[in-house]
């Protein structure tokens, strides 16, 4: 990790290198797993990334991260009914995928902790950069989660549903995922738990997913951590030849959470759509980071973040679209609208844009107001009180982000978890 | 964008093979010995007969200095600075303060006669020798229409002459030379200097505020608006010297100062540090207005030579409903890292930044601004292009905060982006962060070809294709040319290379 060395190691810091050596000869994992984690640890013995870090410059994780909570959790978490109806569903109870494995017409399902033993998932285990500090805690750490294979020209009829569930302590878990040449599938990746008494719960879950030639994937992150979890997830995806990727990430939850995209366009006519909303409240902090790399000519990506900061609640959004000098022809739009509505809120955003390729379209936009005036007047011009005209006017804002999603079933389930958040916050 | 052949063409014209400022003239100098120490400080400010709180005051910054780390979170690539091999003091040796222009060593007038700073033509302009007056007045009266200029000129370590200073004086304004202003008016720069940019703010700052030697000294007492355009031409003559200038501007109450800064060094193959530190402090109603045309040699083909300039600009909007806003053109350098920045302090003060930055060759820059809002009802306004060519790295950083009290802070940000050629990059990097939920920020940045639309509209309007692209690319860098004063715009425009006609008047 690109990180300085530091003087003295934290609590955190020392608790996790003390937790690996504890660990260790419980991780699954071949020769080739063990060296990946060994690198890992050592990256995080040079230390937690802080606000010098450029990437983690508004998450000073080394600051932040002040208690790691021991691995066991005392309740076993259960699994949850599906977001959306009818899924198939993969849990991961506090860690371990222990759960019967569904049976799905051109879908392979295995656990991790057996790819692991095999070794066959040690090249995708290393941390994309020096300063990624949630793929080597992950690396070091990661004992289960699923493997999912769709055969090429699947076309799936019911959504799967990888449930990440944690009742306190520690879990790590990655969730690796590809989609062959041609298949069609909405994946949904959701990330709860149930606070425990007593234990706070730290999270790291990563997904990757591979998408060939042609694939089209809609994946949806709905991540909603009771305020005693410490939350750190990694989203990676590369997306091929004509391949279409549609994300949605929703943060509604979490006492600490880092939501890190990192996507590549790998191959000519890729398109990536990121649509992405923030529900802050409370004392929390919540931070969203993408890098999208564009790295072949004629490739398309839009991104629409949307952020409501209520009570406390710190958001951050970090959005950086590389174009590679071979890029030609990239389209890239990206834009992140936050509506401002407590004074004790904070909302920062560094939009960044990379440019390499002279023959590119790409633009950004980044906003932060409180809600118009004028709205407010025309609702309340015609009978509506305050408060509720506010209501309707917030959930609009970000509502306009799932409507886009163009899938009846999911834009419904997606609002009622909507209307969930404001019922209990608004 | 797939640069139109004109486009292209024009940029190349400023490439930095053709660098016509490049040339080097021969004058006795006195220069200290190479490196950095506090005896080096103590010679510095001994030449420049100052009072002992200013060697002090140089002394804790060298002191601070010592303990400071060279930043590396810029995007910029360059070998490690030998801090050691540089003088620190170097000053024509002509020069223990002329008092007007007969007594400037010819030679060093006409290195700014080269420059097209003319300062013997202004000063007769002004009256001093009255019979070639009608005469001149004609020949110049296309260029300065707009008003005269007075002129500080600084020549590698110090500022060999100052023009119309009388005529300032007449009008309560003081603008002279740092180290004339330290003699003269202790007081004043006793109270400023630091105040904005303190002595432990950065690397650079903290190092120009142990060894600066010179820069210029504004001052504009209550209401009084400054009967003309201040302007400062610094250039580096000498080898292996560095340039520390100290500007520092005050605007008092309701008073109003415009100022330009302009720029130009020797082609070499050795790099030259430039390290300079602005100060602009506005009282209530006070406005300044500052403009840069930075020129420093930016290197040549291969990127060999060329000045590393590592600038701290600050203003401080400290009065209620005070304003400064700040416009630079950037063409030179082979390292540009600047911020110039505005706090914006007084409740209803508002900041501005207006930039074009065109790099070519192997030029780095990495530029942009600040804006601080801590005053209710404050409101800034960002403008920025670059223009990325050859091998080139253009990088646009700015941030915009508000803090908790800041009210109403308002925000617009504009950063757009041409690239010509397939070598060279392009990136924007704005922060923003809001802590008050009445804040307003926008940010948008683009970087794009022309579109056919706009080709389209403009061409059915019965304008040829080449045309058409001329003057959409006009308009790319239009908002910030139109907020240079006349002279400078002439000078920019040239410096640009890409025709913007009309744009300006």
């Amino acid at each position: 990790m690109n990180m300085h060395a530091q003087p003295q190691r934290t609590l955190a810091e020392t608790a996790l290198i003390d937790a690996f050596g504890e660990r260790l000869s419980l991780l699954p994992g071949d020769g080739a797993v063990m060296v990946k984690r060994d690198d890992a640890i050592e990256a995080i013995k040079h230390g937690l990334p802080t606000r010098r870090v450029e990437s983690w410059h508004y998450t000073d994780l080394r600051r932040l991260l002040t208690s790691v909570p021991a691995f066991e959790a005392e309740v076993v978490a259960k699994a949850l009914d599906p977001v959306l109806d009818g899924s198939a569903v993969l849990p991961v109870l506090n860690g371990v995928s222990n759960a019967k494995l569904p049976e799905i017409e051109g879908v392979t399902v295995q656990r991790l902790s057996e790819k692991l033993t095999d070794g066959s998932v040690a090249p995708g285990l290393d941390p994309y950069g020096a300063d990624d500090a949630i793929g080597a805690l992950n690396t070091a750490f990661v004992a289960d989660g699923y493997f999912v294979d769709i055969a090429d020209g699947t076309e799936l009829e019911k959504p799967i549903e990888l449930q990440n569930l944690q009742s306190g302590g520690q879990a790590h878990v990655r969730l690796l995922t590809r989609v062959g040449a041609g298949a069609k599938a909405i994946i949904v990746e959701r990330q709860a738990g149930e606070a425990s008494e007593g234990s706070d719960a730290l999270i790291s879950s990563v997904s990757q997913l591979v998408l060939d030639e042609g694939a089209e994937v809609t994946w949806l992150i709905v991540q909603e951590q009771p305020d005693t979890a410490t939350h750190l997830a990694q989203f990676k995806a590369q997306v091929g030849k004509d391949a279409k990727l549609t994300l949605f990430v929703m943060n509604a939850g979490g006492k600490l959470v880092r939501q890190e995209v990192v996507v590549r366009t790998t191959g000519e006519g890729a398109d990536f759509k990121l649509r992405g909303i923030n529900l802050l409240a409370g004392d929390t902090h919540t931070d969203t980071t993408m890098v999208l790399d564009h790295t072949v000519p004629h490739t398309t990506s839009t991104e629409v973040m949307r952020n409501v900061v209520t009570g406390k609640a710190r958001g951050v959004f970090q959005g950086r679209i590389n174009v590679h000098q071979y890029a030609q022809k990239t389209n890239a739009k990206m834009a992140c609208n936050t509506l401002l509505l407590s004074d004790d809120g904070e909302f920062s955003t560094k939009p960044e844009l990379e440019i390499f390729a002279d023959d590119v379209v790409c633009g950004h936009g980044a906003t932060v107001t409180e809600i118009d005036h004028d709205h407010l007047f025309y609702l309340m011009a015609r009978g509506i009180d305050e408060k509720t005209a506010r209501g309707l006017l917030v959930k609009a804002f970000v509502a306009e982000v799932i409507e886009e999603l163009d899938d009846e079933g999911i834009v419904e389930a997606l609002e009622a978890r909507l209307d969930g958040w404001f019922l209990t916050h608004g | 964008m797939p640069a139109v052949q004109e486009t292209i063409d024009r940029v190349r014209k400023i490439d930095v093979d053709q660098y016509k400022y490049g040339f080097q003239t021969e004058i006795e100098m006195d220069k200290a010995p190479k490196g950095l120490s506090e005896d080096i400080i103590r010679l510095i400010s001994e030449k420049k007969g100052e009072p002992d709180w200013m060697l002090e005051w140089r002394l804790g910054a060298f002191r601070r200095w010592l303990t400071l780390e060279e930043p590396t979170w810029a995007r910029v690539r360059y070998p490690k600075i030998d801090f050691q091999d540089i003088h620190y003091y170097a000053a024509p040796k002509s020069t223990p303060g002329p008092t007007s222009l007969s007594e400037v060593d010819p030679e060093l007038l006409k290195v700014y006669e080269k420059l097209g700073i003319p300062l013997k033509e202004q000063e007769i302009l002004a009256g001093v020798q009255k019979t070639e007056e009608s005469e001149l007045e004609e020949a110049n009266d296309n260029v300065y229409k707009s008003g005269r200029v007075a002129v500080d000129a600084v020549f590698d370590s110090v500022s060999v002459v100052t023009t119309f200073k009388k005529e300032l004086a007449q009008a309560g304004v003081i603008f002279c030379s740092i180290s004339e202003a330290i003699r003269e008016h202790p007081e004043l720069v006793q109270k400023y200097l630091g105040s904005v940019v303190p002595t432990t703010d950065n690397f650079y700052a903290t190092l120009n505020s142990a060894v600066f030697t010179d820069g210029s000294f504004v001052f504009v007492p209550k209401g009084v608006r400054c009967p003309m355009e201040l302007s400062t031409y610094f250039r580096i003559n000498e080898k292996n010297t560095g340039q520390f200038e100290r500007t520092l501007i005050i605007a008092e109450e309701g008073a109003y100062v415009s100022y330009l800064e302009g720029c130009t060094a020797p082609q070499r193959d050795e790099n030259q540090l430039h390290a300079a530190v602005v100060e602009l402090i506005a009282l209530d109603d006070a406005e300044i207005k500052y403009s840069t045309v930075q020129n420093w040699y930016p290197g040549d083909a291969e990127g060999k030579g060329g000045v590393y300039n590592f600038v701290t600009k600050r203003g401080d909007c400290r009065g209620d409903r005070s304003k400064i806003s700040w416009t630079q053109v950037e063409t030179g350098s082979a390292i540009t890292w600047k911020y110039p920045s505005c706090i914006l302090r007084g409740d209803d003060s508002s900041g501005e930044f207006y930039s074009i930055a065109v790099s070519n060759g192997y030029q780095q820059v990495d530029s942009g601004t600040k804006m601080i809002h801590l005053g209710q009802n404050t409101s800034s306004r960002i403008i920025s292009k670059g223009i990325a060519a050859g091998f080139s790295q253009n990088t646009y950083r700015g941030q915009v905060s508000a803090h908790r009290k800041a009210a109403n802070a308002r925000n617009f940000t504009n950063c757009d982006s041409l690239l010509i050629g397939d070598q060279c990059g392009a990136h924007t990097v704005p922060y923003m962060e809001a802590k008050n939920s009445t804040a307003q920020f926008e940010h948008e940045a683009t970087t794009s070809k022309i579109s056919e639309d706009q080709k389209f509209y403009v061409m059915q309007r019965g304008i040829p294709e080449e045309e058409a692209i001329a003057l959409i690319v006009n308009g790319f860098v239009k908002d910030v040319i139109q907020q240079l004063p006349m002279e400078f715009a002439v000078e920019a425009q040239k410096l640009i290379g890409i025709s913007l006609e009309g744009s300006v008047g």
